[in-house]
């Protein structure tokens, strides 16, 4: 087997085993023949030293994305795990298109562009940014709300696209700061790294999945807005000591009081479930993951035992609600049919 | 009927082809502007075979590899020859409407 035939294999690892049992020699030969120059030293050159290109690479991972995350007409398995990635995704930016959205009001109501609102205390009031560029630059988290938007309405490419506009620059931002005198902070990598992930996770929503529905996904910014935020900032301004409660923290909190709510109602919708499960568990070891890996950024903070006990609390709560619905979805998962081989090809009969 | 689909059906009415085969003559026959990536191809090609489009005609060894050679099915002529119905007839709405609105000035369409 040349080094080629062997990078090439090692990329069709990302297909379904069952997939590739059924194609993988066919797709080999026929990507050889693509590497077919014409010209034999040439042709032994490349396949001694050759690499796939991006685009075939990109071909591959495209149809892994695929069959792994199936459509409507996918396996049952392949189209569970789809639907658990898009939900998830969904309600992932709902998160972030929800609290753009009340900081965009809450800007204006501290710059007094709100005037039936009373005014803000003192102690509230905003630094106005240096230049036109730094408003340009904070401005660019604002993307999610758009990109929320345009991935509701099918237009995932768009959504993609925008969503980078609100991860690069706070990446820069981040990078810059740190390569300075701002302490080395694991939060806001964390942060950075499952927005990527989230921008990746948008692959799933290909031609093949079915379209999001739009009225509820869109009414439920408006109802997010009104229910977490708006009160979280009302009760965070009235108690001090709930400022404690960090974006991980607040992660936690309401990844467990989805996972309680979907666990009190699973008994009544039960074939409907499994796709809200495995998302749900997803976002409980996403949540998780943050939560643990932000911890040493308190080593440095005067409350820091305050700050640990109440994290440990926060994952503990993931974790006793998390296990149990991870267990069922898992079992409800392995009722399923697996993932089939696709028909092979088989040579009539003549 | 997907665009990479239509090509592919295309690329086999006049005889069976392997996998490089289809890629090959789709370029030629779209003059280069459908590049199928190997990825690409397969992910259409399955699902043709699973819809009876496609299947597959028989197995040579070429250089020490098996080649698999696909052809066209009754249905997937069908299929092909409904789609190009269609787009035929989506053109000839287009061109009558182009036709019908030319430039006051020039005469020429607008």
């Amino acid at each position: 087997m040349s080094r080629l035939e062997e990078r090439y294999r090692f990329v069709l690892r990302l297909l379904p085993a069952a997939y590739r049992q059924e194609w993988e020699d066919d797709m080999v030969a026929a990507f050889l023949d693509s590497m077919d120059t014409g010209d034999s030293e040439t042709t032994a050159y490349v396949t001694d030293y050759g690499r796939p290109s991006l685009s075939e690479v990109a071909s591959i991972v495209s149809l892994a994305v695929r069959l792994r995350l199936g459509g409507a007409d996918a396996p049952p398995r392949s189209y569970a795990w789809g639907q658990a990635v898009r939900l998830a995704t969904l309600m992932a930016m709902l998160t972030h298109a929800v609290m753009i959205t009340t900081s965009i009001a809450v800007t204006l109501w501290l710059s007094g562009k709100i005037a039936w609102l009373p005014a803000p205390a003192s102690e509230w009031t905003i630094t106005p940014p240096s230049s036109i560029w730094h408003t340009a630059w904070n401005l660019a988290g604002y993307a999610w709300l758009p990109a929320y938007i345009a991935l509701v309405l099918g237009h995932r490419r768009v959504a993609q696209a925008v969503a980078l506009l609100a991860v690069v620059p706070p990446a820069i931002t981040t990078a810059v700061q740190q390569a300075g005198d701002v302490p080395l902070s694991v939060s806001s990598w964390a942060m950075l790294l499952i927005d990527v992930v989230l921008l990746l996770a948008m692959a799933a929503f290909h031609h093949g999945a079915p379209p999001v529905p739009r009225r509820p996904w869109l009414l439920a910014l408006p109802v997010g807005v009104l229910l977490v935020p708006v009160p979280l900032f009302t009760i965070q301004a009235t108690t001090p000591a709930l400022r404690l409660l960090d974006w991980p923290g607040l992660s936690c909190a309401a990844v467990t009081a989805a996972m309680v709510i979907h666990l009190t109602v699973r008994v009544s919708r039960r074939p409907r479930n499994l796709p809200w499960s495995l998302a749900l568990t997803l976002l409980a070891v996403t949540t998780l993951a943050q939560r643990t890996a932000t911890l040493p950024d308190y080593s440095d903070q005067a409350q820091h035992t305050t700050l640990a006990t109440i994290a440990s609390v926060q994952a503990i709560a993931v974790l006793a609600v998390g296990v149990p619905l991870a267990v069922l979805a898992i079992r409800a998962l392995r009722r399923l049919p697996p993932i089939p081989a696709t028909q092979r090809p088989t040579t009539p009969t003549e | 009927m997907t665009e990479p689909a239509f090509f592919i059906l295309t690329a086999l009415l006049d005889a069976p082809r392997h996998g490089y085969g289809i890629v090959a003559e789709v370029a030629e026959l779209s003059r280069g502007r459908v590049q199928l990536k190997i990825g690409s191809l397969y992910g259409v090609l399955d699902r043709l075979v699973g819809d009876g489009q496609v299947e597959l005609d028989r197995e040579e060894a070429w250089q020490g590899r098996l080649r698999r050679y696909y052809r066209l099915t009754e249905r997937g002529r069908h299929a092909l020859d409904a789609e190009a119905q269609r787009l035929a007839a989506n053109a000839r709405l287009a061109s009558t409407r182009l036709r019908e609105r030319r430039n006051p000035i020039t005469g020429t369409p607008s």
